[in-house]
């Protein structure tokens, strides 16, 4: 930890992750390491990873191969909209008791797959090996195989032990689940692209679609948000691929790179600044002139029209002080400039499963002073929120009744939102939600003299 | 999903024991738990508790790793126990296990034991709960760390007369509500657990990160000299219940009591508590009592319609359900996910007691329950309401059965922390709260539902629709009026009044006709309908008439025109497309213009005119585009009069003639015309006249267009085109039109001072300056061709191919941007590698940086996120300029390029 005023216990084995922008180099920063123990940490497990990509396939069967536990608390609790079938908000679980640690699942699992395929003909099932499948000594690969030659389906299995690392791994392990899918088998090629790390939270994957249908760019296979297996297989027709959340799909990007000689490139969409630079990015990677042109043009109307609404905004927002406490580095990213165009300062930020470059466009792009924290835990975010005084904490669930106890204004960027942040539109509704928490009159009142 | 899965459980109806685990250490003062298993587990647990409580929720997690998993995690716990202690300094840790670490055989007690012999000095106390999730619910696994609790606490013999009392998972509002009852009776309680304060903490100046409410360990410890132990559980086993253990340990005398929900229950509580404290029950609790009577009998009528669906933990579901039962509402649906035979027996009684009285038949009490077997016997057993946690609102939100969260978890209402139902006073807020859910549905269905059921008269069907405009072919109407999007909020933007917009624009207020001028911009070559009176094809600069231009411009041009008339005449303070097309007919062209004009004037006002064919589809956009004035021309409202004007209507890639064409037409434009009017925009209609074909029928056209809001009507006179179907028909005269405007004047305002424009009219209304503006074709051309001017050459390092992102000597490709005439673009990707690998001087010794440099050696400059020191020297020394920065790469190479130029 350099730079950052030590006023509080911090644990000595997170100093590393922990530094203070302050121009000098950050050569011993550390990142995408396992948590400390003890330390809070608000990462989630590999599971978790691999359920939040996976899930969004609308018309999949997701069977939790373990206890109970993590079938319960992932079962529809993200915000993916579908415009098809409902069959992922659904969760199934094979509800592991004692007997069966002791006598192995595997027969239970072979069970729930014969009666999902004999009465739901479903197109694919995903089953997720959780943390004791593999130590009680289910061969869940063998179960699937012999499931997909038995009813002829895909039966895909995603090895997700929680113990094996932390969310990144289970993303990796998602996007081997889908490569398996889609197949690396040669297609014809189409000028569409597929849209990578998108989840359709709040309708976002069809916000962004709508834009590229405004710029005459067709989408081949959106990955996952309101995906269906059907659509998935549209994949290798694709010119592009573009990349929305890094974090869990580069992966999937340069697999398909590699395996079926689909370019790739890294977008967002929040923010104007991002969204516009990522139509104007996709339409010149396919080269497509008249795309561009009407990218311009879109990205032009769309800034105009936002441009009373932030001079109005701005007036309320500006010289304010955030804390960013997000999943990726590429929201992290994103939200930073976010702030910077409406003038608030970004003070603290931090991530939960950044890379180390995350890390360094961070670093670009902060003040001297913001402390970066990698796998902060709550003590942490605390400590800072109130050191470098945060009017405004962006996060996920979690952070949310610590920023509150500390009197401090709250953005939920999760994955349980219910009104869209990407897009032109999502500006809008972000800068919104900044502004009605932070200039909420409660503040006011809780620091009234108290009796 | 009707079908039910045997061999899974869909969409469960429990947690697993670790979640119990950790709710009831938190009612233990200054305490913390940490989870022995892998991150996920305190996570999703966390996630849980934090949206119901809404509180901070800190649990730690061992962080099991593979290594741990396969040769023990004793050294993550303990260090996880440290670390703990140093964040949060709490008395009091309990240690809980997870499916992974129980599966792995990890032995905590042991573990502990060894944290004790390295950290002799440690004072807090480590409490172990093996807590598997394959184990049992989180309602045992609540139990089990009260057990764990009384079980591994130095017990105080010493009788002291007090009186334990022991709860499964009360709301902190119940809890609060308890410790008050308790208080009543003057009774000198251990309360195991308190979750009144940590888990519904107030807000302080100061936030203390361990939480300081809780039975302190010292109260816990005196439990073994308590004169009595109430444990408030209908089916917590007795192998771990700690009244259980207490009395078989320390001979404290103990009674187990239901949860005090409804009379009953909460009867045999306070006769309880005034035995023990050998009190008279106060007069505040008789009082409470006669109100949750009164209440019974207030709402008896309105329960007798519910039909209800409980779900939750056995004890919660004992109590609601019984609550339910002695009010007369029937539980058709009874259902926990916890193995628990003994709920259906228990309850048995109750529920078939309401069955009998109101003669139903089927309904169903159940354990081990999912979602799916509950959705589908509520279905089923026709439930109308369903009372349990928030898992319940996929069925509520698919079936439209109200739910009533009034149990762990709520994740989609604010509250969780603070449900009330225990005592009287708690059961009369729940049964005021089911009887209003029944009431809601009744008061607010049952006249649409009498009407449909017993209403048999004429008009059932056209009763129902309201403020619809109606037209012959009105199916068709409503189909089309769904492709209008919905309105946008347009908060942000002033509103102008109708008058302020029309008095600046010379067409539509006849003061400002002689003030302000407009330019028609010709920039809609395109029509997507034919007129019988229109021809478009001859340009002739002598004739003015709308649909006549002298050249088609580009978006650009028009632009360029635009700022050229509006330095020469200052009060140009309109732009209308009006053709010589049709406006949506080419609406890119139109939007593009739009654009680049309000880009350059911000002040000035669009109009435009169209048939509008297509208005439902751009309506929406055109308000976003800033568009404030809509000319609709409707020459008929009558699909049959309209078949005699229209040759043929083109329409998302069908070609309509006849009646048909005239009908599409007609319900686009009507519909169009009411979107637009509704949002403030100054729509006028212009009605051509056409004799023997429409004359009778114009004051119809004025009225339908009126009621739709459009604020001015123009009708016209046809100016007969040579070539055109109605070149010859007789002509309605000057005299005529004035009559038949005065006419329709009783019903709308008349525009009297049209001069029937060219597409490309400049100027005001009575002088036409466009010829002045017209540019020969070939100074076009000339003007448009680009000057050739030196490019200069950047090598871009990004990974993303969309950022300056890479580091410039971790660049294994760059990207090579030309700058040339003001445009970055792209040239080509050079691999550092690839290269070099057929260059002869590449040796295999030669460092990275090298090859980097002959990479690009032919660029002028380089632009990375960070460079190292050295290269950058080398580059500079090369003549090589170097930028550092984030940014898309063709903003960059454009800034770049400025400062090289």
């Amino acid at each position: 930890m350099k730079g950052v005023n030590q006023s509080t216990t911090l644990l000595k084995e997170r100093e590393d992750f922990i530094y203070c922008k302050d121009g000098c180099q950050t050569d011993t920063f550390r990142c995408d390491a396992e948590s400390v123990s003890g330390a809070v940490s608000q990462r989630a497990c590999v599971y978790c990873g691999a359920r939040v990509v996976l899930n969004p396939i609308t018309d999949a069967f997701h069977i939790v191969h373990g206890p109970i536990g993590c079938a319960s608390y992932t079962w529809d609790i993200r915000g993916s909209l579908t415009s098809g079938e409902e069959l992922y908000r659904n969760s199934f679980s094979t509800d592991l008791g004692e007997q069966d640690v002791i006598f192995g699942g595997e027969k239970k699992l072979t069970a729930a797959i014969d009666e999902v395929a004999s009465l739901y003909a479903p197109k694919v099932i995903f089953v997720y090996a959780t943390c004791i499948v593999g130590v009680i000594g289910d061969d869940v690969k063998a179960v699937c195989k012999m499931a997909e030659q038995k009813h002829g389906i895909r039966v895909i299995p995603v090895m997700s032990p929680g113990f094996a690392g932390h969310k990144s791994v289970g993303y990796k392990m998602a996007c081997n689940a889908i490569m398996e899918l889609i197949g690396t088998e040669k297609r014809e090629k189409t000028n569409r692209i597929n849209i990578l790390g998108d989840f359709n939270l709040a309708g976002e994957m069809w916000i962004i679609k709508d834009y590229l249908n405004q710029i005459g760019i067709d989408v081949a296979a959106q990955i996952t948000g309101d995906a269906s297996c059907e659509q998935l297989m549209e994949a290798g027709s694709a010119a592009l691929n573009i990349v929305q959340c890094a974090g869990s799909m580069t992966y999937l990007a340069k697999r398909m790179e590699e395996e079926m000689g689909i370019p790739y490139v890294k977008v967002s969409f929040f923010g104007i600044e991002d969204t516009t630079h990522s139509l104007l990015r996709i339409a010149q990677a396919l080269g497509n002139e008249e795309a561009l042109k009407k990218a311009e043009m879109l990205c032009e109307i769309e800034k105009n029209k936002l441009q009373d609404f932030l001079n109005k905004y701005r007036k309320n927002l500006k010289g304010k002080k955030a804390a960013i406490y997000v999943g990726g580095g590429f929201k992290a990213i994103s939200l930073i400039k976010q702030f910077n165009e409406i003038g608030i300062d970004t003070v603290v930020v931090g991530t939960q499963t950044g890379k180390k470059d995350d890390y360094e466009i961070i670093s670009q792009l902060v003040n001297p002073g913001t402390v970066v924290l990698d796998d902060a835990n709550p003590a942490e975010l605390e400590t800072f929120m109130k050191q470098k005084e945060a009017d405004i904490l962006v996060g996920g669930v979690k952070e949310r009744p610590l920023a509150y106890k500390l009197g401090i204004a709250f953005c939920d960027h999760n994955h349980e939102r219910k009104h869209p942040l990407a897009g032109f539109i999502g500006v809008k509704n972000f800068i919104k939600e900044i502004n009605l928490s932070m200039n909420s009159p409660v503040w006011d009142y809780i620091r009234r003299e108290s009796l | 999903m009707n079908k039910h899965l045997v061999n899974l459980t869909t969409n469960p109806c429990k947690m697993c024991m670790p979640m119990g685990v950790i709710t009831a250490f938190y009612g233990i003062n200054k305490c913390m738990s940490i989870l022995h298993g892998s991150q996920g587990c305190s996570t999703y647990i966390r996630r849980h508790m934090a949206t119901h409580y809404n509180e901070p929720v800190d649990i730690a997690s061992s962080s099991l790793t593979e290594h741990g998993t396969v040769y023990g995690g004793e050294k993550n716990l303990i260090a996880g126990i440290e670390n703990l202690i140093k964040l949060y300094n709490p008395e009091v840790i309990g240690v809980a296990t997870t499916c992974l670490a129980e599966t792995i055989g990890e032995d905590i007690s042991h573990i502990i034991k060894n944290f004790y012999e390295k950290h002799p000095e440690s004072t807090v106390k480590l409490i172990p709960v093996p807590s598997g999730g394959y184990m049992g619910t989180q309602y045992e696994g609540f139990f089990r760390a009260l057990y764990g609790i009384v079980t591994h606490i130095e017990m105080d013999q010493e009788p002291n007369g007090k009186v334990n009392i022991i709860t499964g998972q009360l709301s902190p509002a119940d809890t609060r509500y308890l410790k008050a009852l308790l208080s009543a009776f003057e009774i000198d309680y251990i309360l195991l657990p308190d979750l009144s304060d940590n888990l519904d903490g107030g807000h302080f100046e100061k936030y203390s990160r361990l939480p300081k409410g809780g039975t302190p360990l010292q109260d816990i410890s005196k439990m073994a000299g308590a004169k009595a132990t109430i444990e408030l559980s209908t089916f917590t086993d007795e192998s771990y219940s700690p009244g259980k253990y207490l009395n078989e340990k320390f001979g404290v005398s103990y009674i187990r009591l239901d949860l005090p929900v409804g009379l009953r229950s909460m009867d045999a509580l306070v006769k309880a508590l005034s035995k023990v404290s050998g009190k008279p029950v106060p007069n505040t609790i008789k009082e409470e009592r006669a109100r949750y009577l009164d209440a019974m009998i207030d709402s008896h009528k309105y329960n007798a319609e519910g039909r209800a669906v409980v779900f939750g933990e056995p004890d919660f579901v004992y109590a609601v359900t019984r609550l339910c039962s002695e009010n007369g509402i029937m539980p058709v649906v009874a259902a926990t996910g916890t193995k628990c035979k003994g709920l259906k027996e228990t309850l048995k009684k109750d529920i078939q007691d309401v069955a009998d009285r109101l003669f139903i038949i089927e309904h169903i009490t159940f354990d081990e329950a999912d979602f799916e077997m509950i959705e589908s016997y509520a279905l089923r057993y026709r439930a109308n309401l369903m009372i349990g946690s928030s898992d319940g609102r996929r069925i509520e939100e698919k079936h439209g059965i109200p739910l009533i969260r009034c149990a762990f978890p709520v994740h989609d209402r604010i509250g969780g922390q603070r449900i009330r139902m225990l005592g009287y006073e708690g059961g009369l807020l729940l049964l005021d709260t089911i009887t209003n859910v029944l009431l809601m549905h009744k008061e607010g269905g049952f006249r649409k539902e009498l009407y449909f059921k017993y209403y048999k008269g004429k008009n059932k069907e056209q009763n129902l629709k309201i403020g619809e405009p109606s037209p012959k072919d009105s199916s068709k109407i409503r189909e089309l009026s769904l492709i209008i999007k919905l309105p946008v909020v347009r908060e942000e933007e002033k509103e102008l009044t109708l008058e302020d917009k029309k008095k600046t624009h010379p067409c539509f207020s006849c003061s400002s006709a002689h003030k302000y001028a407009r330019i028609h911009l010709p920039i809609a070559p395109k029509c997507n309908i034919s007129c019988n009176y229109c021809v478009r094809k001859f340009d002739c600069p002598n004739e003015s008439r709308p649909g006549v231009t002298t050249q088609v411009l580009e978006p650009k041009e028009a632009l360029e025109r635009y700022i050229q008339v509006k330095k020469d005449v200052p009060n140009l303070t309109v732009v209308g497309i009006a053709g010589p097309g049709d406006a949506l007919a080419n609406f890119e062209k139109t939007k593009e213009t739009l654009v680049l004009i309000k880009a350059y004037d911000k002040n000035v006002t669009f109009c435009l005119s169209t048939n509008g064919l297509m208005l439902p589809l751009y309506a929406s956009e055109l308000l976003d585009l800033g568009v404030s004035h809509v000319t609709v021309t409707i020459n008929a409202v009558d699909p049959k009069i309209g078949a005699e004007i229209y040759k043929e209507v083109r329409y998302l890639g069908t070609t309509y003639r006849g009646e048909q064409a005239a009908a599409v037409l007609l319900s686009n434009q009507l519909a169009g015309l009411k979107y637009l009017a509704d949002r403030g925009l100054v729509c006028k209609v212009n009605i051509v006249t056409l004799k023997g074909i429409n004359d009778h029928h114009i004051e119809e056209v004025v009225k339908k267009v009126k009621a739709l809001g459009a604020s001015i009507t123009n009708i016209m006179q046809m100016i007969p085109v040579k070539g055109s179907v109605f070149e010859n028909i007789p002509l309605v005269s000057h005299k005529e039109i004035m009559a038949l405007r005065e006419k329709c004047g009783i019903h709308l305002e008349q525009m009297y001072h049209c001069k029937q424009c060219r597409a490309d009219a400049i100027g005001l209304l009575d002088k036409d300056i466009s010829m002045h503006y017209a540019v020969p074709e070939d100074k076009k051309e000339a003007e448009l061709s680009p000057k050739g001017k030196t490019a200069i050459r950047f090598a871009v390092a990004s990974k993303s191919g969309m950022l300056i992102d890479e580091h410039f000597g971790h660049a294994k490709t760059f990207y090579i941007y030309e700058y040339k005439d003001g445009k970055s673009v792209y040239i080509e990707n050079r691999d550092v590698d690839k290269y070099c690998r057929g260059a002869e001087d590449c040796e295999e010794e030669q460092d990275k940086i090298e090859k980097i440099f002959k990479t690009i050696q032919d660029c002028q400059g380089v632009l990375a996120v960070r460079i190292g020191s050295s290269p950058e020297k080398k580059l500079i020394d090369k003549g090589i300029s170097v930028f550092k920065t984030y940014d898309r790469i063709e903003k960059a190479v454009q800034e770049a390029a400025q400062k090289l130029l």
